[in-house]
């Protein structure tokens, strides 16, 4: 029976190829966007799908068995893996890549360096203007994400500690952050680091966890991979279960040689030694 | 405080509060427009009930002030013909939610809110039709109170402690703050797939008097008596071990329901001389116990794609009442119950998204009076939801 079913499936999938559904991190999903074009070129029989909508919306998916893979650039919560169990849904987890999420100011602006503090009190409204900073008489205009995004929540807990200032615009992706801040001399913004390669009009800050400590670029992929970028996140894809079949195929490829080279072309950190062990664990056949 | 007062600041909370602080608010309704056809013995051509009913209107307006404070404001508007009013409108929720200091993933939520016990916690309306706790009224749907929500770490499940004002949302007067409730929630979920939990709520003794059932002069066996107002249910437990089952297209959710009151009620005993005349009176006081039990059972299998659910309802409901010094099962008032239906989600709800929903269940309830015929209830409706975000204004 199991193979009449094995057998059906194959025969399934060789008339009607097969599809990988994948949503969520809107920071994800040009690198996301890039894997699977590579990967159809290696196996045209699968289609992989993906949309994003935030991190939120893609957990919140794989919880209601709509999709395959959910992209998040934040951790799934207790509340969301509760929620998962009680579906009959076991959300299992994957690391494709590092990001070093990056803090940007106009290019015009001379302020280069900053503090996760500092950054925290902007964010939180207590700094309002550039000049407190050492930078012009101008007022600090605040670009953030909208509260469905993973990155949203990740700089809330990790830098803002507290409450956002209302005064923050929410922007729906990264690239409206990207060019908000390069409107806009006074302006501020987070983004994925995959979103400020090649971008003229804007510079990433040099951070430094506090004062007297080592300011240290996104840009510096080294300092990412080991940690002493203070605002390095790893970049997760979740599964209802261990992965089989295609989507484990298709997570393979990610973590393979020829994703991991994409990883980096897209401006993203691969994936370092312990993280891949984890993986490594995990996709264990 | 009185329950005009309470709301009226609930509902400045929830409603004036708006206009002062920039923030995202959502707005949301959801309709239940509902066909009931009520017959004995499925004479579905003669029912004993035909009725079109706008079943439940619900209309939210919620709006997260901070990560840390949300609001959220439900007024329920329904229509039918077994209302003399014709179409009312109730407040359903009003409630504050704060994260709680110090416990990750907790929250303080404090106003008039649901209130959980039993399946109440896991009830989703795949079955179209209420929960049997809701449905055989051991708890209001909605009740005014202060509850702890929170999850365990790791995902492992869910707890809630309360408490309650326990006489439910539609009390007002002098019917309320008469019996503080008590209330603990707890759902484990160590392996996926299979939820274990249990509900618990307790009330503590309540001497206000509450229905009159008898009262004034009556006259039995030559005694005359003036009865007393009767006083409402005191000591109530009620508890409900609950599991749910979900492995690929198929879950089962199911309760045991345990129930249990006492009503205390009084009167004088006129007491008269052998000429008749009225010497003296005794005050007589009398208690009767109430112990309820039920089983709720629903099976569910979602086809592929989650478009069209079917599902099956089984239910046992004893009601014994004291009689002298042995519990009497009211075979009147105690039934099996067993039905199917299937939903077919023409849209399926995203947050932010319509949804509509044509939900079909038959049921049939036998009393377990044998002399009484079964009721068979069938049931269609057309549920539809949606909801449109107010993005936070540009500063």
């Amino acid at each position: 029976m199991k193979k009449l079913f094995t057998v059906a499936t194959l025969i399934s999938t060789m008339l009607f190829g097969a599809e990988i559904i994948v949503k969520g991190s809107d920071t994800m999903l040009n690198l996301t966007q890039r894997l699977a074009e590579a990967f159809s070129a290696v196996r045209p029989d699968v289609t992989v799908s993906i949309t994003g909508g935030g991190s939120g919306v893609g957990i919140n998916a794989i919880i209601n068995r709509e999709v395959d893979i959910a992209n998040a650039s934040r951790k799934i919560k207790s509340k969301e893996i509760s929620s998962a169990r009680s579906n009959g849904v076991n959300p299992v987890e994957i690391v494709i890549a590092l990001d070093g999420l990056s803090v940007i100011v106009n290019g015009k602006n001379p302020v280069s360096q900053l503090t996760v503090e500092q950054i925290g009190a902007i964010y939180r409204g207590e700094i309002t203007n550039w000049n407190q900073l050492g930078g012009p008489n101008k007022k600090i205009v605040l670009y953030g994400r909208q509260p469905n995004s993973g990155t949203f929540v990740f700089f809330r807990e990790e830098v803002v500690k507290g409450e956002y200032s209302p005064a923050m615009r929410q922007m729906n992706g990264n690239a409206q952050i990207v060019e908000g801040v390069k409107a806009d001399e006074g302006g501020i913004g987070y983004v994925g680091l995959g979103y400020i390669k090649g971008i003229e009009g804007i510079k990433p800050v040099a951070v430094a966890r506090k004062a007297g400590e080592a300011y240290v670029a996104p840009t510096d992929e080294a300092k990412v991979r080991s940690g002493a970028y203070p605002l390095t996140r790893p970049l997760y894809q979740y599964t209802n279960g261990r992965p089989k079949g295609i989507v484990r195929d298709f997570i393979l490829f990610e973590l393979g040689p020829q994703g991991q080279k994409i990883v980096e072309e897209e401006g993203f950190v691969p994936v370092t030694q312990n993280y891949s062990e984890r993986n490594n664990q995990i996709l264990q056949q | 405080m009185s329950r005009k007062k309470l709301v009226v600041i609930l509902a400045l909370i929830a409603v004036v509060g708006l206009a002062l602080e920039p923030g995202e608010t959502e707005f949301e309704h959801n309709g239940w427009f509902r066909y009931t056809n009520q017959s004995t013995a499925f004479k579905v051509a003669e029912p004993s009930v035909s009725r079109l009913s706008l079943e439940r209107g619900y209309i939210r307006l919620s709006h997260q002030w901070a990560p840390s404070f949300f609001t959220k404001m439900t007024v329920d508007i329904f229509s039918s013909d077994k209302y003399p009013e014709g179409a009312t409108v109730r407040l359903k929720e009003a409630y504050a939610d704060l994260a709680a200091p110090f416990l990750r993933d907790f929250n303080i939520t404090a106003g008039l809110q649901k209130h959980y016990f039993g399946l109440i916690y896991s009830w989703d309306y795949t079955h179209p039709e209420k929960e049997l706790a809701d449905e055989q009224g051991i708890c209001g749907s909605a009740d005014y109170g202060v509850t702890l929500n929170g999850f365990l770490p790791a995902g492992l499940g869910e707890l809630q402690f309360g408490v309650y004002n326990g006489e439910g949302y539609k009390y007002a007067g002098k019917y309320v703050n008469t019996s503080p409730e008590l209330l603990g929630n707890l759902r484990i979920t160590s392996l996926p797939g299979i939820t274990l939990g249990a509900s618990i709520f307790t009330n503590s003794a309540d001497i206000s008097h509450y229905k009159n059932d008898r009262k004034g002069r009556v006259t039995e066996g030559g005694n005359i008596y003036f009865m007393n107002a009767d006083t409402a249910n005191i000591n109530r437990l009620a508890y409900a071990p609950m599991f749910k089952l979900a492995f690929g297209p198929f879950s089962l959710l199911g309760e045991y329901l345990g129930y249990s009151y006492t009503r205390r009620f009084s009167y004088y005993q006129i007491n008269r001389d052998t000429l008749g005349n009225i010497v003296d009176s005794t005050l007589v006081v009398k208690k009767k116990d109430y112990r309820m039990n039920g089983v709720d059972l629903v099976p569910v299998v979602t086809l592929p794609g989650r478009t069209v659910e079917i599902f099956g309802r089984f239910s046992i409901w004893d009601r014994r009442e004291q009689s002298g010094d042995s519990m009497m099962l009211n075979r009147d008032k105690s039934f099996i119950r067993y039905g199917t239906g299937f939903n077919y989600h023409f849209v399926r709800r995203e947050k932010g998204k319509p949804g509509l929903e044509f939900q079909f269940a038959w049921t049939r309830t036998q009393p377990k009076n044998s002399a009484l015929q079964p009721t068979d209830v069938l049931l269609a409706q057309v549920r539809f939801e949606w909801s449109a975000l107010v993005p936070k204004p540009q500063m």
